[in-house]
């Protein structure tokens, strides 16, 4: 006989009595471990994704348009003794050959054999064949269930070494086609179906193909712009610096878009790009290799012009050898123009704006001399490679990618191309070159050696790579994998949304478990005090009582482990049927986790025990002599106690009813915040006045009131018997119809004041993504009709705010995992102006009539550095998508974030304004012109804005599908984006409210516990008024008014304090109120909760009443 | 039988008690009471005053019965001297120990060694059998039950003629029977002094006798220093001193 068999004596005696309790555990210990193991079904369907999209890549290096040679993979896998791979992925747009089905937003991925290698599973094709396509599962249901053997065509992306965005550049080659391309195979996820390098719950399009084939489509022989390079051996610490020296030990000025050439006739060698213009790191590096260079930058101009004489389309160069404000004419042109030195001569050309935007700008010289046909400085190779002019035999052929005027180019002029080629016509001195033509691609097109030879050049190209960073050039290792696992375990915890969600489950749980232990223990009260008379510490006693719990706790922990586990199940079924919303969508597996069921099982077991600790505590006060008496003490409430919550009570009410009628009264937009606050303290003023009641009910002044004795006073008294009892009822129900009625209000419309320009849509009525960039004005009326057809008289009052983007992971909502380098949005501030909704700004900024534009003011006003980039973000992006749901983490004003840029430079982002919600979630906004200076390969615009008239917004949609179908536009509603949005927050508030309402339920059960005890510790009262005379109905009638009424108080004070909170919300005409879910709620809780109080006293007063009577 | 058992048991118990007593003082003062008073607050907060002032010597080897109307204090007073409850003001000396100044830890300790309590109720546990029942007090030094106490308590029990209700519940037996083990609880842990609330008070006439014939052979074979709270007057003519408590004070 020892303590321990004694305690395990009680809890096998005792095992119905604790039923109850266990049951109560068992809830509190499924809640937690279900809500858990959601949280780790996320994270493993969010690492099985991660693993998925990456296979068994570890790093990865994106260059998009800036293509290096394919080979290069090669040399760097004999270096890493790792699987590496080289391949292209551009976007495109998919169709079936009948135009049936098409998708935007296609990923076309040019792969060899070693590609697949890097895959979990191997597929089961060696390598894909000529004219051959593969397509992921997503892919082929998109185009219609596509089996292998159809056929589909693609178009994509043509990158393009000089930037579309310069008016050069030419149009024509902007996309290219694959067609009639056959499924070979259909891939699923761990073959790879699913590889991109964005951290997405959604799988991209994926089409594979042969990477010769798509070299050749875009005419980019050997050359890629995506390196994957798979685990190397384990002794590698650093891979991404191996890597990084690997790549700088192979790499070759192609890589770095540069050739050196030797010029003809020893005229030394020459540094060029097929950029056209040399990036300004690599121009540097140039220069800093030799002493003895040549700077030459060579334009395109329109005109030459000596008064009505003129010109047109020439090379002219800029070179040191000229005096500013002169203009040298070679002799050819002198003699056109009839020009002798001393003459005004203007310069008309193209300046380089964004959008393709031409401006033509004219610049004043004096010439300076003539250059004869023979002189050196008349030099054929000045001209770089223009794309689209290079190689064309004729004038007439030139695709430049801006208008010409084709008639003015005369017989002569196609006989100076047929002679000289692209010869300069006109030189000018390189510093007013470097003035009127430089632009963000750079500001020379030619760095020349005098140094002649194939050893010279050799030498000269070794010298160049040494100086040059790959980094420089964009050529950036990443790892991806790290990235992959940050973002997953930095992730949206579900876990703890789920357990918050379950607050109310888990009160519930904590008040059966209080309330059904109590019982308990009161009911041994006779047998805990005898313990105490044999001399067994009062000490000693509670321990084993609290080790019996202990016992209770285990068996409870335990059935809810398992119930946990049916639970999650349940939550996962529910999030990817009727909350999909919650996860945008995202496909969940269930993942079981002994550490998160141990977890769930661990707090349930401190929940537990607290619980009964808390509960034990009272058992402190109790003599051994009240114990034998079988008393179990509560105590009696005093006249001063129910005073002093009675004035508790009413400064609470009259706080609110001033402050509610104060703010009414000044007549000012009354915020909701206000509202929300006046109810939740009537809420507590609700409680406390309650409380008071009870207490003077249980108070002995209430003895004096004898006249007023009647059935439901009688009751209402008993009800006060108990007050702590009765209080637990009455507050969780208040507290629990309060949250629910109040959070659904929060629902939020995105069709609320769609068309303002305040609301979250920026008062836009489409919205459009494409996946080929638009790199004209849509705006121009001319540009609409020349380039897409558009119909004008559709579109007359329609206006685009384009955005430059920058690819990213999207910081929203929508995106499950934590966005580790979010999109950027590049716009002009001012094409915002008015739009959306600023909450605040960066301290010190001036704001003006257009708060957007900060992102320009603010660089200067709050002197930011020059590697720190103003941006604004929707709150909730900064509260939320950037911080993993963490409030901790969360971005706040004045906060940075880092980035790399194009050439490998890191920079940071500064937060310098919040907007309200919109439809720009997911992204950071800056302004263009840093855009471009970051991103300058990043050409044209792939996101706009449209505003136009609400009637016609179908129309006018389709009219953008189907004319830019090329560029493989998404155009959708504003409001249906906004909506999309919202529905995860909706989403969360419902299951806030079903599980909240679960929990309400579970604790309507409670007050039936109560009833049962309370009626069976008074059954010898009740006996006695069965004895003198009353009707058992009367009693029963009795009984049923003592919990009705503290069930209608409970839910009373709840709802009546829900109301006030949500007024403005309810009074506002558009919102709406899901009524039909509140009633049911509430409804169901009053039902189900009168049910037990019912059946409680039913059970309890079953049998003669008056064999109580007897017994006592 | 039984009971004659159950007589001759507790008779050769005593008689270990009586040796050891005897070579202590003779008659020396087990229980020592000097003015008790006892004060509770009523209902309406106003003091009620039970116990007025009661003093008493209880010598080794007395019997004491204490009798009076319901509500005059009897039940108050028992449970002051076995330290259940504590007295407004007075002095309480049991074994030339002042309680007054014990703390609620060496009150327990006080109760388990030195005071055996028999209620009007058993107060059996029902989880636990009969033997276990006994050993109950034995838990509250080491939280476990000595080979010694088990080997005592089995003995106890076998003389008390409930050898064969060892494993039994407290429901399988009869009131008497209970009241026997609760008798045997007391003694489990040979206490120097026995209190007796109401023992009679739930058992019918003829277990009422014996468990009467039981006290008084403890005390008179025994020098078994007893207190007895009773309304039963049979009861208290046996016992060697009977002190009516009215009014919250003795009138012998």
């Amino acid at each position: 006989m020892t303590i321990w068999s004694l305690v395990i004596n009680s809890f096998r005696y005792y095992a119905k009595s604790h039923i109850g309790t266990i049951l109560g555990v068992t809830v509190g210990t499924m809640v937690l471990v279900g809500a858990l193991l959601v949280g780790e079904s996320v994270k493993g369907s969010l690492r099985n994704m991660a693993e998925a999209r990456l296979g068994k890549v570890e790093l990865t290096l994106s260059s998009n348009d800036r293509l290096f040679r394919s080979k290069l993979a090669n040399q760097i896998q004999a270096e890493l003794i790792a699987d590496t791979t080289a391949m292209l992925q551009l976007p495109g747009i998919a169709k079936r050959p009948s135009g049936e089905s098409r998708a935007n937003n296609v990923v076309v991925l040019g792969v060899d054999k070693t590609f697949w290698k890097l895959a979990l599973k191997q597929p089961k094709f060696k390598d894909i064949p000529e004219d051959g396509i593969v397509l992921n599962e997503r892919l082929a249901r998109q185009l219609g269930n596509l089996k292998v053997g159809n056929v589909i065509n693609l178009r994509v992306h043509n990158p393009s070494q000089l930037s579309r965005d310069a008016p050069m550049a030419p149009i024509e080659d902007s996309t290219a086609s694959l067609a009639q391309m056959e499924i070979i195979a259909i891939i699923s996820e761990k073959e790879f179906g699913r590889f991109s390098l964005q951290a997405s719950q959604v799988p991209p399009y994926n089409a594979f193909v042969r990477l010769d084939q798509l070299q050749e489509a875009i005419e980019k022989p050997e050359m890629a712009n995506l390196m994957l390079v798979g685990s190397m051996d384990k002794l590698s610490d650093n891979p991404l610096k191996r890597a990084h020296t690997a790549l700088a030990k192979h790499w070759q000025l192609a890589d770095a878009q540069a050739q050196l050439l030797q010029l003809p006739d020893n005229k030394g060698i020459e540094l060029r790009s097929p950029r056209v213009f040399l990036d300004p790191p690599l121009a540097q590096a140039a220069k800093a290799i030799d002493e003895n260079t040549t700077e030459i930058l060579t334009y395109f101009v329109n005109n030459i012009q000596i008064g009505d004489r003129s010109t047109p389309y020439s090379m002219a160069s800029a070179l040191a050898d000229f005096e500013p404000g002169t203009v040298w004419l070679n002799k050819w042109t002198a003699n056109d123009l009839q020009a002798k030195v001393g003459d005004d001569v203007e310069l008309s050309y193209y300046s380089v704006g964004t959008m393709r935007q031409l401006e033509e700008r004219s610049e004043k010289f004096k010439i300076g001399g003539i250059i004869s046909m023979d002189d050196p400085r008349s030099d054929i190779t000045l001209m770089p490679d223009f794309p689209g002019m290079t190689d064309s035999e004729n004038c007439s052929d030139w695709d430049t990618g801006f208008p010409m005027n084709l008639d003015a180019i005369r017989e002569k002029d196609e006989d100076y191309w047929d002679n000289y080629k692209g010869t300069p016509k006109a030189y000018i001195s390189l510093k007013t070159g470097k003035e009127i033509w430089s632009n963000r691609f750079g500001s020379l097109t030619a760095i020349r050696y005098t140094k002649n030879g194939p050893k010279a050049l050799e030498s000269l190209e070794k010298k160049l790579l040494t100086e040059l960073n790959p980094q420089d050039t964009g050529l950036t290792f990443q790892a991806a994998r790290l990235q992959a696992s940050a973002s997953v375990n930095n992730a949206m915890d579900f876990g703890q949304l789920f357990m918050s969600f379950s607050f109310f489950l888990i009160t519930a749980a904590i008040m059966l478990i209080s309330l059904l232990f109590q019982f308990t223990i009161e009911k041994r009260t006779k047998e805990t005090g005898t313990l105490l008379a044999v001399g067994i510490s009062g000490k000693r006693v509670r321990r084993m009582l609290t080790l019996e719990g202990g016992l209770i706790a285990i068996v409870g922990c335990v059935i809810g482990s398992a119930a946990g586990t049916l639970f999650a199940k349940a939550l996962l079924n529910a999030l990817s049927t009727n909350w999909k919303d919650a996860v945008a969508s995202a496909a969940l597996t269930y993942h079981s986790s002994i550490s998160a069921i141990c977890a769930g099982m661990a707090m349930g077991f401190c929940v537990a025990m607290f619980t009964i600790w808390w509960t034990l505590r009272k058992l402190k006060k109790q003599t051994a002599r009240e114990l034998l008496a079988g008393e179990f003490k509560e105590q009696i409430q005093t006249q001063k106690s129910a005073k002093r919550s009675a004035i508790i009570g009413v400064l609470l009410l009259l706080t609110v009813l001033i402050s509610v009628g104060y703010t009414v009264a000044k007549g000012d937009q009354i915020p909701p915040q206000a509202f929300y606050g006046a109810g939740a303290l009537l809420l507590l003023s609700g409680i406390t006045l309650t409380s008071a009641k009870l207490r003077r009910l249980g108070s002995h002044s209430i003895l004096n009131q004898t006249h007023s004795l009647n059935i439901g006073g009688l009751g209402q008294r008993n009800a006060a018997r108990r007050p702590r009892r009765s209080m637990a009822t009455i507050g969780m129900l208040a507290c629990g119809s309060f949250m629910i009625a109040s959070i659904g209000v929060f629902q939020k419309d995105a069709n609320i004041d769609s068309d303002q320009p305040n609301s979250g849509t920026g008062g836009f009525e489409l919205m459009g993504e494409a996946s080929i960039a638009v790199v004209h004005d849509m705006n121009n009326k001319t540009n609409r009709e020349d380039y897409y057809s558009l119909d004008e008289d559709l579109l007359k009052e329609v206006s685009f705010v384009p955005f430059r983007l920058r690819d990213g992971d999207q910081a929203n909502c929508l995106n499950l995992n934590l966005a580790q380098e979010p999109r950027l949005l590049g716009v002009n501030p001012e094409m915002l102006a008015g739009k959306f909704t600023f909450i605040d700004t960066i301290d010190g900024l001036e704001t003006g009539d257009n708060p957007w534009s900060i992102l320009e003011s603010a660089r200067m006003s709050t002197q930011l550095p020059d590697d720190v980039i103003p941006a604004i973000a929707d709150q909730s992006v900064m509260m939320w998508a950037l911080s993993g749901g963490d409030m901790m983490k969360s971005k706040k004003l004045g906060d940075t974030l880092d980035y790399i840029d194009e050439q490998g430079r890191p920079f940071k982002i500064k937060f310098v304004g919040q907007i309200a919600d919109s439809i720009l979630q997911g992204n950071l906004i800056i302004s263009e012109s840093d855009f471009i200076k970051r991103f300058p390969g990043e050409s044209g615009y792939r996101f706009f804005l449209v505003d136009g008239p609400k009637e016609q917004s179908r129309e006018i949609s389709n009219e953008l599908n189907v004319a830019m179908s090329d560029h493989g536009f998404e155009w959708i509603k504003t409001t249906q984006r906004l909506g999309e949005l919202n529905a995860v927050q909706n989403t969360y508030l419902q299951t806030f409210q079903v599980l909240g309402g679960l929990g309400l339920l579970l604790g309507s059960l409670g007050l039936g516990v109560v009833v049962m005890r309370n009626v069976q510790e008074r059954k010898s009262e009740l006996a006695l008024l069965r004895a003198i005379g009353f009707k058992k109905s009367l009693i029963k009638q009795f009984v049923l008014h003592e919990y009705l009424s503290l069930l209608v108080a409970g839910l009373s004070i709840g709802t009546i304090a829900a109301i006030l909170a949500v007024l403005p919300t309810i009074l506002s005409p558009t919102t709406i109120v899901p009524y039909t879910l509140l009633a049911s709620t509430l409804g169901g809780v009053f039902i189900l909760a009168g049910l037990w109080t019912w059946i409680a006293t039913n059970l309890s007063l079953r049998g003669n009443l008056l064999d109580g009577l007897q017994r006592d | 039988m039984v009971f004659l058992l159950l007589e001759v048991f507790l008779f050769s118990q005593l008689a270990q008690y009586r040796s050891v007593w005897r070579m202590a003082t003779n008659k020396d003062v087990v229980l020592k009471l000097e003015e008790i008073h006892k004060q509770y607050e009523s209902a309406d907060r106003s003091p009620v005053e039970v116990l007025k002032g009661v003093s008493l010597t209880v010598k080794r080897g007395d019997s004491i019965a204490i009798v009076g109307p319901s509500g005059c204090g009897k039940s108050t007073l028992l449970n002051i001297l076995g330290s259940l409850d504590s007295p407004t003001s007075g002095n309480i000396q049991l074994d030339g120990q002042e309680l007054a100044n014990l703390s609620e830890q060496e009150l327990a300790a006080v109760r388990n060694k030195k005071i055996g309590f028999i209620f009007q109720s058993h107060h059996l546990l029902p989880q636990c059998s009969i033997l276990e029942n006994v050993l109950i007090p034995t838990l509250a030094e080491k939280g476990k039950a000595s080979l010694d106490a088990i080997k005592r308590a089995k003995q106890l029990l076998e003389r008390s003629g409930l050898e064969h209700r060892l494993t039994h519940r407290p429901f399988q037996l009869s009131g008497g029977e209970c009241q026997r083990v609760a008798v045997v609880r007391a003694l489990i842990n040979q206490p120097s002094l026995i209190l007796a609330d109401e023992p009679t008070g739930a058992l019918d006439h003829s277990n009422a006798e014996t468990m009467t014939e039981l006290l008084v052979k403890l005390n008179r074979e025994d020098q078994a220093t007893l207190i007895v709270v009773t309304h039963s007057m049979e009861l208290a003519a046996k016992m060697e001193t009977t002190y009516k408590l009215q009014n919250g004070i003795f009138s012998s």
